[in-house]
Parts: structure tokens; sequence; C-alpha cells
């Protein structure tokens, strides 16, 4: 199930890997470049949201995931086609398609996480889908460079040719990604068969105006998700030259150190996944996660310590985080909405990090880097308020979301008996 | 509560950085004083106030030089011997009245401006190969135009713009290099960029190269000067890093020429500037073009041409002054080339006593005052509001019990 998402992680930053090689063979310059990031990203605002509620309601999850990994691996082979005709509109009409699928993966993926592993081992699940996207973008920065200039040696020359058959090289993780969708889907149904388990939907009508009837513990983690990712991902993208002059790195350096928070978040993310597992309280470390984070940006912003220490611990918490936070949403909607709640939240994550990001280039063209380190570090206080209310609610309400994993377990064994007993 | 204490705590601690020399000074700009030729330019500043004048001396006879004159009254004057000022050996032309009252005095001058062939775009000036260089133009063999035409008495501004006199290969054709000059008479900062901070006791200097047709389509630029110091101290690059760059977005490194003397008894002059000039008129971040101080070189020869420095130095300068040169180097790896927008512009500030530091702007402080003190604030409230809900629910549970 983890190789599912492997391939569109690993596609997904296929231009970045090859930014030059795009620019040089396809002649456009960077704010064209960019375009490839913009039209992954635009259409999934609304695409996440729909994707999540197609699986609830109108494919169920197994043929969901299957139709979307379908749309990611065409949207890879059009955007290599793109290449090797030497149509850039092609590329961007790739990315396109790519993107419709990409996110709503992303969705059937959480989903099958926790139609399987609910009450198990969910937060290791989740750690260990997050590094192996993580593993797939390293691989993938690593690996298509040197795909290239094989390429390159064998055809003697470079050119969007070039471009093109790496690309199409990329296209065979899709490839693989589908082959995971179509082996889950028949795992799914032999589980269901045999466990009589009953597939990720139930047929209870679901409407889309649902979302008004989401609880306000889901809309606390919505606004904690938004408000974090954006203080993170924004920064790493504009971090290069931030490393460069503030802390005086050669490029070789600040981009070893922007990408550290990625490489730390891979095999650590398994690991918080299962300690989150075995200890539960999931809002004490999405507190820990936001509240380190903001430590980690406030010294950025206001110390010339070493930013070797800021960007680990960065990358600490944004695993501790991603571990803590996503499979909360498991705990406060039923398993019916799932699919609708996930891909809402990656739906508006999607539109929080669109907006900021040009908000965040907006900021460091007028006010600079302390400026914006200032703002991030407010988007974190944001995403700690947020934390704090939940941790209030939940305790009022009093909900599951910060239980030890025992308690979970003599819940869970509880309703069981009542189960039985019915 | 607690975020208005820290709001207070921060304030305070902003207004500590808030500099204590926000004192004023009356600003006397003149042209030629004291002659009616319009055929060169020398242009006196007095800045007078707090029982002291602040006089500079900038002018464009020889290279373009300004010297800076501390006097402890305001009543000092400049007394100006214009016949041996354009005669072949100008000491003396230049003093100050009475003399013993000049405190501190030091000089900056500008002698060439060297072009580059950048071919593999590593902006690496000192590391360039000869063959590489063009000939670089002296300044000392500019033609200046008159300066009284661009003196602007309210907002205190002036220029020297030069052309190559020579000019063989037709460079300076639609442009010209000048000098901008203008002096401030109160505390504030800029308005545009690099945004600099400025006191009532510093002078700015802005470099300008603008429609200059480069040599090579991959050229960069250097500007070298040359200052000087009494024997007793030397001029020492400082390099400022700091962490605040709201109002010279991405620039973390102002640069001071200060004079190394731990035990003066009285303050210095200083030259500063923020590690950056600009490719573009609007000086937005896309056209910065961060600049690199290479060596101060000692120079104990004579003065390469006549100029306001020898006149008021007077001869021998090696023997009781320490003069040093270095260079100013344009441009940033993987950058863009002047070629883009034929411009370019780099400020300085020419000045005495402590240079100018930036502190937080109250919109920081308030920002994260606010965004540090409300969660804190919250989690106070909840606790009391969960606490008192705990204990509602407590005594109504206990006549049940």
């Amino acid at each position: 199930m983890c190789f599912l998402g492997f391939g569109s992680y690993f596609c997904y930053d296929n231009p970045s890997a090859l930014q030059a090689q795009v620019q040089l063979d396809m002649k456009v310059n960077t704010a064209d470049f960019m375009q490839l990031y913009a039209f992954y990203s635009w259409p999934n605002v609304v695409l996440c949201f729909f994707g999540g509620f197609l699986i609830d309601r109108v494919f169920g999850i197994r043929l969901g995931t299957i139709i979307f990994s379908l749309f990611v691996c065409v949207g890879q082979v059009i955007f290599a086609a793109g290449a090797l005709f030497n149509a850039f509109w092609l590329m961007e009409a790739g990315r396109l398609v790519f993107g419709i699928g990409g996110e709503s993966l992303a969705v059937a993926q959480n989903t099958y996480a926790v139609s399987w592993f609910k009450g198990k081992e969910l937060n290791l699940v989740f750690g260990l889908q997050l590094s192996m996207a993580r593993v797939g973008s390293t691989v993938n920065m690593n690996v298509m460079g040197l795909v290239y200039q094989r390429i390159k040696d064998a055809m003697g020359s470079a050119g969007h040719t070039t471009l093109g058959v790496t690309l199409m090289i990329g296209a065979v993780t899709c490839l693989f990604s589908m082959a995971c969708a179509l082996i889950l889907g028949y795992l799914d149904k032999r589980a269901e068969k045999i466990l009589n388990k009953e597939q990720g939907k139930t047929g209870e009508a679901i409407k889309l105006t649902d979302v008004k009837d989401f609880p306000l513990s889901l809309w606390l983690i919505f606004l904690i998700c938004v408000c974090y990712y954006v203080a993170v991902f924004p920064f790493i993208g504009l971090g290069k030259v931030f490393f460069m002059e503030k802390f005086q790195f050669s490029p070789l350096q600040a981009g070893a150190i922007n990408s550290v928070v990625y490489i730390i978040s891979a095999p650590l993310s398994p690991v918080f996944g299962f300690m989150v597992d075995r200890l539960g309280k999931n809002i004490i470390w999405v507190m820990c996660a936001v509240v380190t984070t903001l430590a980690a940006h406030l010294m950025l912003a206001f110390t010339l310590w070493n930013p070797w220490i800021a960007m680990s611990l960065l990358g600490i918490s944004y695993s501790l985080l991603a571990c803590a936070l996503w499979p909360m949403v498991a705990f406060v909607v039923p398993e019916n909405q799932l699919g609708t709640a996930y891909g809402f939240m990656q739906s508006i994550q999607n539109l929080g990090l669109a907006i900021i990001s040009i908000l965040a280039g907006v900021i460091l063209d007028s006010r600079g880097y302390l400026f914006l380190e200032v703002f991030f570090s407010a988007c974190i206080c944001m995403s700690i308020i947020a934390v704090v209310m939940l941790y209030f609610v939940n305790h009022i309400r009093e909900g599951d979301l910060n239980l030890t994993s025992w308690e979970r377990e003599k819940q869970q064994k509880e309703a069981e008996v009542e189960d039985e007993s019915e | 509560m607690y975020a208005g204490v820290w709001l207070l705590l921060l304030l305070a601690a902003g207004t500590l950085g808030v500099p204590e020399d926000e004192e004023s000074r009356r600003i006397y700009l003149q042209f030629n004083p004291g002659s009616s030729s319009s055929a060169v330019n020398l242009l006196h500043t007095r800045a007078v106030g707090n029982g002291s004048t602040i006089h500079y001396v900038w002018s464009s006879i020889g290279a373009p030089a300004v010297l800076l004159i501390y006097t402890e009254t305001e009543h000092s004057q400049l007394r100006l011997n214009w016949t041996k000022l354009l005669s072949p050996d100008p000491s003396g032309a230049i003093a100050i009245e009475p003399a013993d009252s000049v405190l501190y005095s030091t000089a900056l001058a500008f002698t060439r401006i060297f072009e580059y062939n950048d071919v593999n775009n590593t902006a690496n000036f000192s590391g360039a190969a000869e063959r590489y260089f063009y000939p670089s133009y002296d300044l000392s063999n500019f033609v200046w135009e008159n300066a009284n035409n661009t003196l602007n008495s309210s907002s205190l501004s002036f220029h020297l713009t030069g052309v190559n006199a020579t000019d063989p290969t037709g460079s300076f054709r639609n442009g010209s290099i000048s000098f901008k000059v203008t002096a401030y008479d109160r505390h504030g900062r800029d308005a545009s960029s690099p945004r600099l901070l400025h006191t009532a006791n510093c002078t700015k200097l802005e470099f300008q190269m603008s429609g200059v047709q480069p040599r090579g389509n991959r050229s960069r630029f250097a500007l070298e000067m040359f200052t000087l110091e009494e024997k007793s101290g030397r001029k020492k690059k400082r390099s400022v890093r700091s962490i605040d760059d709201e109002y010279t977005p991405t620039i973390f490194e102002v640069i001071e020429l200060v004079p190394d003397a731990p035990n003066a008894s009285h303050a210095q002059g200083y030259f500063q500037w923020k590690s950056v000039a600009y490719g573009s008129q609007n000086g937005t971040r896309s056209d910065s073009l961060p600049c690199v101080v290479h060596g101060l070189q000692d120079m104990n020869g004579t003065l390469p041409a006549p100029s306001i420095i020898q006149a008021f130095y007077g001869e021998q300068l090696g023997s009781r002054y320490n003069m040093v040169a270095l260079n100013v180097s344009f441009g940033i790896a993987d950058g863009d080339f002047y070629d883009k927008n034929k411009y370019l512009v780099w400020s300085a500030l020419v000045g005495y006593g402590t240079p100018p530091r930036d502190s937080f702007s109250v919109l920081v402080i308030c920002i994260m005052a606010v965004a540090l003190g409300l969660p804190l604030v919250l989690l106070i409230m909840g606790t009391i509001l969960v606490w008192y809900l705990k204990k509602t629910v407590f005594t109504n549970y206990q006549p049940i019990n």
C-alpha cells in the first residue's frame, strides 16, 4: 500500500529535479517553469474534495483508487510526450491530468489506511506512507539527473527528446503504482469476502452539504493543518536564498540544508508513527510538534545560530506532526465520511499553500526575510491556538483524541462487548 | 494580560534600539563659494548645530572626492584659495578657520571604474584573470557637468555627473556616471532602496551608472576608491551582520569603514553601506546586485591626481596619513549582468559619530507580541474554564453521592 503513492510523489517533483534541463531543452523561463507546479496545484483546490466525495459515494475505494492511479499514469505520459514532441503546452496539460489523479490518490491512500488499520497501527501506517512519499521525492531528486545524463550519453546529444525519454522512464514508477492499486483492490475484495468486512462505504446517503455538519474538532484539525503547512512548504520553497544571504552558505550547502527536512522525515516518520501508536495522546504530540516548529522559526528569524539546528528541529517536528495529526481525522468523523473529510483537508491545504506561496513572495520582495519569518511564526501561533482550542473542546466533550492507547483499546473492547450483547 | 506584558517588554526592547542622537542640524549648501566660475564643481555643505559644524566639501576637480571635517564650533568657516586650488600644486588651498577648531577630518576619493568580462558568470572580481579586464575608466579623465543646475535646496541634494573625456569606444554616448549627494538635517530613513537609516550627522552618496554601454554583454563593474586616516589610526573594514532585513529585503550585511583607533578621545568618521546595489531605478529585490568589498590596500605613494584632498592635507600625505584603497564590485554568481538594464546604483553614507543601526520595526514587535501572547492567554482562559466546569460538575454530582 505504501508503494501506491510512490509513483505519484516520484513524478510530482520530476520538474524540480530536472529544472535546469527542462528550462534549457524546452527554452522556457522560470516563471513558465513554475507553471508546471501551478497547473498541478490549482485544480486540486477543488478536485481533492470531489475526489474524496467520489471515493465515498460513486466509485467506492477500490475502483476510485484504480481510476486515480490511471489518471496519474496518463498524466505523466502526456507530460513526457509533451517533451518528446517539444510542445510545452502539452507538458502543462500533462501536469493538469497528473494533478487530477495525484492528490485524489493521496486521499484514497489515507482512506485505505484508515479502513484497514483503524484501532491498530494507524499512526505507524501514516508514518510509513509519509516516509515512502519522502523517499519518492528524494530518490527522484537524486536519480532523475543521472538518468538524464545516461540517456544523453547514449543518444549523443541533449534536447527535448532526451527529456521526453527520461520522463517516460519516470512514468514507469506510475505504472508500478497502478499495479499496486490493482493488487490493493484485489486484496481488499478478498478481505471483504473472507472477513465479511465492508468496503469503505456504507451506502448511506451523504451529501456535499455534510461539510457543514463536520464537528468543530474537525474544523480545528483543518485549521491546524493549513496554518502549519503554509509555514513549512512555502518557507522551504524560498529557503535557498535565505541560507545563502543570511548564513552565507554556498548554493550547494543551501540546497542541502533546504532538503534536510525531507531527508529527516523519511526515516523518522515510521518511528514517530509507531511511538504515537503505542502512546496515544495525539493532541499532546501535535502540540509538541507545533511548538517545536515555532521554536525553529524563531531561531531562524531572530538568531544567527547555525541553521542546521533549526532545520533539523523543523524536520523532526514536521514528521511528528504528520504522524499525529492526520490519523486524528479518523477519530472525529464517521467512517463513511472519511474520504470527504480527507479530501476536504487536502483541498484547503492546497488552497492555503497556493495563496500563502504567492503572499510569501510578495512579503519577501517588499519586507524581507525577517518579516517573512515573523509572518510564518504568526501562522504557527495560529496553529497553536487551534491546538489549544482542540484540546479544550476535546476535553469538554470527552472526545477520544487525547486518550492513551490503552484507554482507546479499553474503549474499543467495551464497544465490541456492547455490540455483541445487542 | 500576558500579551500586554509581552508587548511592554518587547516595546521596551524595541525603543532601546532607537539611536539616542536624534538631534537636528541646519544645512547650508553652497556651489563654488567665492568663485563665479562654473567650469569646475566644488560644493560646500555645512551641517550646523549642537555646538559643532560638519563641513563636507564635494568636488569633481581631479577625481570626484569628499572631505569630511568636524569642528567643535558652530562658527567655523571654509577658506578657499581658488587660484591655488586650480594650479598644479594645490596644497593649502582649502582650510578651515579657526584651524584649531578642527577635531577630526577624513576624505574619500573615487578613482577608477573597472569593467571585466565575467565569462563564467561567477562574479569573482578579485579572481578574474587579467585578460578579461577591459581598460579601466580613470575618473580623473572625466568631463563633469555644471553641478549648480542640479542643486536642490529643498531636498538638500545635487549631482556630479560626468562622461569619459576621450571615450574611444563610444560607451558614454548615451550614458554617464553620476554621484548624487543628499544631505540630511534630521534623523530618518530613505524612501528608496536600500532604505538606509540616517542621522543629521551624515550625508548620502549614490554612485550611479546609467546608459553607459558595456564593452561586452557579460560585463560586470567595480568601483575603486581610497580613503585616509591620521597615522595614529587606520581605516578598517567592519562587516556587521544583522538579523534584520526588513528595510532591504534579503540583505543582511552592512559594511562600515571606520578608523581603528581604540583609545580615541572623540568620535570619528565613518563610511557605511549595505552590501547591495540595484540594477534598476525602482530598486526591487529581483534587481538587487549584492556587492563585495575587496582588500583595504595600503597606498603610500603620491596621489594619482591633484585633488581637493591634497589641497586640504598638503604635501607629504603618505608620511602623515595612512592611505588605503579598496574596490567595491557589483554582482553575484549566476546573477544578471549590467547589460540587462544598463543601470547600476549603489548607496553609501558618509558621516561622523556612531554609524546608525537598524532596529526592529514596531509592526514586527506588535505581531510577535500578539502572536505569542494570544495562545498563552487562551491556554490560561481555557484552564480556568475547564477548572470551573469541572467544579460545577463535581458540585452537581455531590448530592447524588
